[in-house]
């Protein structure tokens, strides 16, 4: 199949591939540049664990060709913290358990981000509705709530 | 005050720092060099002979490396259908690309001549002589014909006197019992306490029905992956997420004839299992096949859908129930008679049946379970296997009772729990247990005693009980120079145990928490560890960590005898160093003085090791209060407070715990309201998200958690097993807050909406 090329630039790093018009952003990231962080759990954009960030927007990188990204500025979990400093959202989930397995964690992660960016001071209900395109199996979500609440506060008060 | 420094603290987990940044290695992130990508061939019929198999076309394709059938598996062990298949998305054969999209492509143009047979998905009809046979003829009989024919040997092995009148008119029945032989059954079992007959004649009430629970999903996020790596030695090394590494490397050298020394499983940090992710039969074999044939790595990883056709979810039940008591409330009889779905092969959960007695004294008990062949993928343990299902009948009855005897809910289960030393039916005695503690617990946090309810709302109790598993594991711990710890093991962390052993392996060591690391080995390097299923891990490897630091106390204490010139008797390690205990002036070593010492006598490095094999574990209970609001328009369920106790023993970790108890209530939440595989004749009709609903967090508010701690004795600091006992209660749970709410009894589960408002039409709403 023919290959097109396809210029991202991720966590601040630019990358010029050429990659099939059939390729997700997902496979992209995962099997041609190797960040793994981004997870695929369901391939149909229903679960979220492959959430990035794209222009300030949360997107199931699953459903997105990687043709379709080309020129964008792409930030996964692997590029969230900073100079060896985790972001808050990233301290929230351990300091309140917010995860078990962790699987859907970076996609939880991503998600939170953009929202928070964007709703600096949720409601509880407000962010338990924002975050509905995320699934997590384990832990029921009491302690992620906790854990964005907690992380959003931190990051109003930075 | 806790007497503890370490344990009994919510302390963050050890693998905090890779679970947030993307950095944890599952299995579809392990990349081999020059690796293909596997692809399964699967059935597009759910019942059908398989008249010919053609890989040529698919062969063809250019990045094709292998195609592997049943003819490739040497030990003719079943990996892939040959002259039959049973289920929708049953394996035929597997294909290996250099691309994922490619073996996708080429599994397509693998071209299969089916010819169709009749299809049966429903348990009550499979059991019929009418329906289609899965596997055989067979016939087990039913409860009725069980009793005649056990009365009918009897009669016929005494010869003191003459029996043939009865004989005969006992046939006769026997034989008039038609509906009772029943076909395509996998597997039964029979428990019977006291003698129910009585115990119904005696009760004052007796409540009958039949409750049904679907298959569901385990849905662990991460789907099943494998990669394998076959050298040209014959030496196999196989990638795996997996609850059970060991289990991993028996399944594969059984199944493909594989020498145990020669395969080395190493597992990756798994993404969920709930007890669905054991098997090797789903991804493992099929990727050494492709490995073993191409020479090269293969991953074989599938995706969502290929988990909901082939994955191997909790069975669905249809159980028939009857429940005797007396006017003031006390439980004479219970009667159970279950059809566990296996699917295409014998399968899971149907032990469980007899958790339908609960915790209360029933003197007089009878079980009859069948497991029956449908055309469906089989079935495995999800999360208590068995219990949710039969807990939710058992509970769901109690509480008719409760409601039609005019008893409170929580009073009646109390007045009927067991205590220590009392009968178990059909069991031991019972041990030192919190049965009431919890309960009562719960119905103090929920505010049950002085509950409040508006329009459409209502209240639900429900209690569930499970007992941990056992099984063996080892560790070694070492003490190095600059006074760290570290522990290797092979038991796999899915919640949170890799943190729990740490912190049991500080607090013995008295170091700090931040001062233990943990390893995990690969099953070439690391000794036995039983699988993480069954609530097994804490208790398994906590007991073995806590030998462990024990046997390294012991060297630790030698060894500083030797340097201090004193006895080990004089000693004392406490907060990271020993100290001599009668000595002036006082005189101690720290650890780390100490292991750098024991690199320079003939002693050697501080090793210690635990190894543990079993010890009685000891039942816990979970007990749920939920307020639901029903909109009478959409005949949707609302639930305004979740409230779970759980009985843990001792918590090592309360957050931790807490997750669990979170987690697994929402579990059942979302069985008892949402979740359900609907089959019909093309085989499974919603295998993917938009149609199996899974709660988001948009769909609950938050679960309160009460932690109930008594001790179990053999438990490491009395800790018990926590992460199933909490799905066990809340399908009942769930379900008799919607009766309190709505006044009429929806016995088939999920209550989605559109049951509800034909609940609703039904008492005139």
């Amino acid at each position: 199949m023919n290959k097109h090329p396809v210029s991202l630039t991720v966590n601040g790093d630019q990358y010029d591939l050429l990659i099939e018009p059939r390729k997700t952003l997902l496979a992209t990231l995962r099997d041609t540049i190797g960040l793994t962080g981004s997870k695929e759990g369901c391939s149909t954009g229903d679960c979220g664990a492959c959430t990035v960030i794209i222009d300030g927007k949360a997107i199931t990188s699953c459903l997105m060709l990687a043709v379709s990204a080309n020129g964008k500025e792409i930030t996964t979990i692997e590029g969230l913290s900073s100079n060896g400093h985790l972001h808050p959202l990233q301290q929230g989930f351990i300091e309140k358990g917010g995860y078990q397995c962790g699987f859907c964690t970076p996609g939880f992660i991503m998600a939170s981000k953009a929202y928070l960016d964007e709703i600096p001071n949720p409601t509880e209900a407000e962010l338990r509705h924002a975050l509905g395109g995320n699934i997590c199996r384990c832990t029921g979500y009491t302690k992620i709530i906790e854990a964005v609440m907690s992380a959003a506060e931190a990051m109003r008060n930075a | 005050m806790s007497e503890y420094s370490v344990v009994g603290k919510s302390v963050p987990r050890v693998d905090a720092l890779d679970k947030v940044t993307g950095a944890a290695q599952y299995g579809a992130d392990v990349h081999r060099p020059g690796m293909l990508y596997g692809k399964i061939v699967r059935s597009k019929h759910p019942h059908a002979y398989i008249r010919g198999i053609d890989t040529s076309e698919a062969e063809k394709l250019p990045g094709v490396r292998a195609i592997v059938t049943q003819a490739d598996v040497k030990t003719g062990r079943s990996v892939f259908a040959t002259d039959k298949v049973l289920y929708v998305g049953e394996p035929i054969a597997a294909v290996a690309a250099t691309d994922p999209d490619i073996a996708e492509e080429a599994a397509e143009l693998v071209k299969i001549d089916y010819e169709e047979l009749p299809v049966v998905q429903d348990v009550l009809e499979a059991i019929k002589p009418s329906t289609p046979r899965l596997h055989n003829d067979d016939t087990k009989d039913g409860p009725a014909r069980r009793v005649i024919k056990a009365r009918l040997k009897k009669l016929s092995d005494d010869e003191s006197q003459d029996h043939s009148a009865e004989i005969e008119e006992l046939t006769a029945k026997f034989e008039s019992l038609e509906d009772e032989v029943y076909y395509n059954i996998s597997a039964e079992t029979h428990t019977e306490a006291g003698d129910v007959e009585k115990g119904f004649a005696e009760s004052d009430i007796v409540v009958e029905d039949t409750y049904v629970v679907p298959r569901v999903h385990q849905t662990y996020m991460e789907p099943h992956v494998s990669i394998a790596e076959a050298d040209s030695s014959g030496k196999v090394t196989v990638w795996a997420s997996t609850q059970g590494p060991f289990a991993i490397r028996s399944g594969v050298a059984g199944t493909l004839g594989i020498p145990l020394t020669q395969i080395n499983v190493i597992p990756t940090t798994m993404g969920g299992g709930f007890g669905g992710r054991f098997g090797v039969a789903l991804t493992h074999v099929p990727a050494v096949l492709l490995s073993q044939k191409t020479g090269r790595p293969v991953r074989v990883q599938m995706t969502r859908e290929e988990e909901f056709v082939d994955g191997r979810p909790a069975p669905g039940c249809v159980i028939k129930l009857k429940t005797g008591a007396t006017n003031d409330g006390r439980i004479l009889a219970r009667q159970a008679l279950a059809f566990w779905d296996s699917g295409s092969v014998s399968g899971a959960s149907i032990g469980s049946t007899i958790r339908v007695r609960g915790v209360y004294k029933i003197p007089n008990l009878k079980v009859d379970a069948y497991g029956v062949y449908t055309n469906k993928s089989g079935t495995t343990a999800y999360r208590a296997p068995g219990t949710p299902q039969v807990a939710y009948a058992g509970e769901s009855q109690l509480d008719e009772i409760a409601r039609k005897i005019g008893m409170d809910g929580v009073e009646f289960r109390l007045k009927n729990m067991r205590e220590e030393g009392d009968q178990i039916p059909a069991g031991a005695k019972e041990p030192k247990v919190g049965y009431k503690e919890t309960l009562k617990a719960v119905a103090d946090a929920a505010g049950w005693w002085n509950r409040e309810k508006g329009p459409n709302q209502g209240w639900g109790v429900a209690i569930g009980d499970w007992t941990n598993g056992c099984g063996p594991g080892g560790i070694y711990i070492s003490v190095h120079e600059d006074g760290s710890v570290r522990i290797f093991h092979g038991s796999i962390d899915i919640t949170g145990t890799d943190t729990a052993i740490a912190q049991i392996v500080a607090e013995v060591l008295t170091v700090p928490y931040e001062q233990v690391t943990i390893t995990r080995g690969d099953t070439d390097s690391a000794p036995y560890a039983t699988g993480s299923g069954g609530s097994v891990v804490t208790f398994t490897m906590g007991n073995t960590a806590k030998l462990a630091a024990e046997d390294t106390c012991q060297r630790i204490l030698a060894l500083a005898a030797e340097r201090l010139n004193t006895s080990a008797d004089n000693l004392e390690l406490k907060d990271g160093k020993v100290s001599v205990l009668v000595q002036d002036p006082p005189r101690s070593i720290s650890l780390g003085e100490l292991a750098a010492y024991s690199l320079s006598t003939t002693g050697g490095p501080i090793v210690g090791k635990g190894s543990f094999a079993r010890k009685p574990s000891t039942p816990a209970l979970a007990a749920q209060i939920a307020k639901v609001e029903v909109d009478p328009e959409t005949g949707n369920v609302r639930v305004l407070k979740m409230v779970s106790s759980q009985d843990v023993g001792f918590a090592i970790n309360p957050m931790a715990v807490e997750g669990q108890i979170e987690g697994g209530t929402v579990q059942g939440y979302a069985w008892a309201m949402m979740e359900e595989m609907q089959y019909d004749e093309k085989g499974n009709v919603n295998p993917g998200f938009v149609d199996y609903r899974v709660p988001t967090s948009a769909d609950l508010p938050t679960v309160q958690s009460v932690i109930v701690e008594v001790p179990a004795p053999n438990g490491p600091f009395g800790a018990k097993g926590v992460g199933e006992p909490p799905i066990t209660p809340t399908l009942a749970t769930m379900a008799n807050a919607v009766v309190d709410a709505i006044g009429v009894r929806i016995t088939e589960l999920p209550i989605k909406p559109e049951k509800v408002i034909d609940a609703l039409k039904q008492n005139g709403k």
